[in-house]
């Protein structure tokens, strides 16, 4: 029998037969994640909507000359629901992660109760938003429990009316997004601070290092790839906002609380400009693809340096 | 530097008592090794004298400090982690340079601290490299030289050779003693290899279960074992320990060990403590200090298994609890199946009582 000799032919061969074998896969990939972004990028460059009377693929014949894009690039309503959804983020993902980081360093050690207290906090993860959308409703009513609390607190009858007041809407919803997703921002924490190796704090502490300084040079650079994980989530889930807001105000008063998700929701159920809606969509994912793609940048690097 | 006392160190652990009456004095710059098996209480003496753990009762003295209750942090107790614990996201002039900074050290005095110890453990030409990408001889020194810009009192070792592969350890145990001679600290270095206690330390604490066995130079606890156990766990392979009864003849006191017949006559030395005893003993020989001998001059016993390691040849011989081993020249010319005749070099013969284990000594 002759030895068999792995050479570069027959390392092509293999390639050619791996590539043949997950075709399928390929195919499948491609319907699923390409497909649709290209069909949506051909109707973003037309007028068409389910109301034209066309099928989607006759759209070209209803081609504006990108006119949704120059329209997107005036719309006023459009930059405002942007810049509302960025303030949104703003405040409500620093919050959530500092909140979920002390939660995080609190429940690392043991302590009484801390399985039970670790399953209450998991809770609000695990309301179906729409419920909690109503839930909040509830609480920010005027006659509701909030007003309740704030009235036997300061011994003045409170009536605000929360989510009739422009400012007071957009921080009740904020509220209720951090209620809703500090539990996740703990979750992934607690998973990256038990991962920090005790030796190394303990080291640390020998060393002379206090606790806070502990914790700024070793364990925070040892949960980098985690938090920019968990940040990255939550930057992008965040941006997606919905569900929970839409029920509590509607995007409401006014467009006060309008984000991106709801003013591209009212633009698809209530105005049916398809082909708009297509455009801004697309505008979005390349934005949040960028900034995906930076956060994966930071966390390979990251990850290169602790490995 | 410093010398360390433990005072009626006690630890335990819910019911579990890790560690009994613990009394140890460390010399000034000595290097001691605590030695034993899993479990035997060595790692939790060494972390209660780091104070990563409190005795349950007892003291803990450096020179006249009574450092019980004092926070690990504020001991001046230099440590070396099994894996070292180097900060892997620093580099090696990080690394050194973490407890001067900590401390709140000017920036001037940390650098020339780290310039210092860095020349001193030749780690100047690696300052700037990420501490994640080092070989294990490189850690070691990091590792030692991070704790030691701090000048400490005392420096502690949790089995940094453990994880080290079987023909570097040679280097690194060479490396370490070196180490220890140009600093001058006081050392105590925990592990479960002998070769590692008996290459480097200036003295050895043996335990087991918690309690102390035995306190002594490597060749003191080698040669005088003060019990059973250090016998049996100090020496590869340990000592060989038949039981018997001491019993007078012509040729002088012997140890009548029933079917194996009688022992050549008990050296002068230890007569007196066994003579007049009546119970049962343990007559103990170590088997590199076995020569083979004619019939009646020593223990005849079947051959049960040869195995040859290189330089010398084991002998196992007899089996059960009359099974001695035998360590002669390589090219010793027995095999399974005959009767070997050995006889134990009459200096090295120790006797222990049988019933609580501890060697009979004159005096």
């Amino acid at each position: 029998m002759k030895a068999v000799q792995a050479k570069p032919a027959l390392r092509d061969e293999g390639a050619k037969l791996g590539f043949r074998l997950t075709l399928p896969a390929q195919i499948l990939v491609l319907f699923i994640a390409v497909f649709p972004l290209l069909m949506q990028l051909y109707i973003s460059l037309t007028d068409w909507s389910p109301l034209s009377g066309l099928g989607w693929w006759n759209a070209w014949s209803l081609w504006n000359n990108f006119a949704n894009y120059t329209d997107l690039a005036a719309d006023a309503r459009f930059w405002s629901a942007l810049k509302r959804t960025a303030i949104v983020m703003i405040i409500c993902v620093p919050a959530e992660f500092l909140l979920g980081l002390a939660l995080a360093t609190l429940f690392a050690d043991e302590f009484l109760g801390r399985r039970v207290f670790y399953s209450i906090l998991l809770m609000p993860m695990m309301v179906v938003p729409a419920v909690a959308g109503y839930m909040f409703f509830m609480l920010f009513q005027s006659g509701g429990p909030v007003n309740d609390i704030l009235s036997a607190l300061s011994g003045f009858p409170v009536t605000i009316a929360w989510l009739s007041d422009p400012t007071l809407a957009l921080i009740a919803v904020m509220i209720a997004d951090i209620w809703q997703w500090t539990p996740l921002m703990f979750l992934i924490l607690l998973a990256g601070l038990v991962g920090v190796p005790e030796d190394q704090i303990k080291a640390a502490t020998l060393l002379g290092a206090n606790s806070w300084q502990r914790f700024v040079t070793i364990v925070l650079p040892k949960m980098k790839t985690i938090i920019i994980i968990a940040l990255a989530i939550r930057v992008i889930e965040n941006f997606k906002i919905f569900d929970t807001l839409y029920i509590m105000t509607g995007g409401g008063p006014g467009v006060a609380t309008e984000t991106i998700s709801v003013y591209i929701y009212k633009l698809t159920t209530q105005d049916l400009i398809w082909g708009y809606v297509a455009a801004i969509a697309l505008a979005i994912l390349i934005v949040l693809s960028i900034a995906a793609v930076f956060a994966m940048k930071r966390m390979a690097r990251a990850r290169e340096v602790l490995a | 530097m410093s010398a360390i006392h433990l005072q009626n160190l006690v630890k335990k652990f819910g019911d579990f008592t890790a560690l009994k009456t613990m009394d140890l004095a460390i010399a000034d710059g000595e290097f001691m090794a605590l030695l034993g098996p899993s479990g035997c209480g060595k790692s939790t003496t060494m972390n209660m004298i780091a104070g990563m753990e409190e005795p349950t009762s007892g003291k803990i003295l450096f020179g006249e400090r009574d450092m019980t209750g004092v926070p690990m942090g504020r001991r001046g107790v230099g440590f070396v982690f099994q894996n070292y614990a180097i900060f892997t996201h620093m580099s090696v002039r990080q690394n050194l340079a973490y407890g001067p900074k900590m401390r709140g050290a000017p920036k001037a005095e940390i650098d020339r601290r780290v310039g210092a110890i860095a020349e001193m453990l030749q780690l100047t030409p690696l300052l700037d490299r990420k501490a994640d990408r080092l070989s294990v001889n490189i850690l070691q020194r990091v590792a030692i030289g991070r704790s030691a810009i701090m000048e400490p009192a005392i420096f502690l070792l949790d089995e940094p050779l453990s994880n080290v592969d079987a023909a570097f350890r040679a280097v690194m145990r060479t490396e370490l003693k070196q180490l220890q001679r140009q600093f001058r600290q006081t050392m105590v270095y925990v592990t479960h290899d002998q070769l590692e206690a008996m290459t480097m330390a200036d003295r050895i604490t043996v335990m087991d279960h918690g309690v102390l066995q035995q306190v002594g130079t490597p060749l003191e606890v080698y040669n005088d074992p003060a019990n059973v156990f250090v016998a049996r766990f100090i020496g590869a392979p340990g000592m060989n320990l038949l039981r018997g009864r001491p019993a007078e003849s012509d040729r002088g006191l012997v140890v009548d060990l029933g079917p194996l017949g009688v022992t050549p006559p008990l050296p002068v030395e230890i007569t007196a403590a066994v003579r007049g005893v009546r119970g049962e003993v343990l007559y103990g020989f170590r088997p590199e200090q076995v020569t083979l001998a004619e019939s009646g001059r020593g223990l005849s016993m079947p051959v049960n298994f040869v195995e040859r390691i290189g330089a010398r040849t084991i002998i196992h011989l007899g089996d059960g609890e009359a099974a001695v081993k035998a360590v002669l020249d390589n090219d010793v010319a027995l095999s399974v199946g005959q009767t070997a005749v050995i006889a134990p070099a009459a200096q090295s013969v120790r006797v222990f009582d049988a019933a609580t284990g501890l060697a009979m000594k004159a005096g």
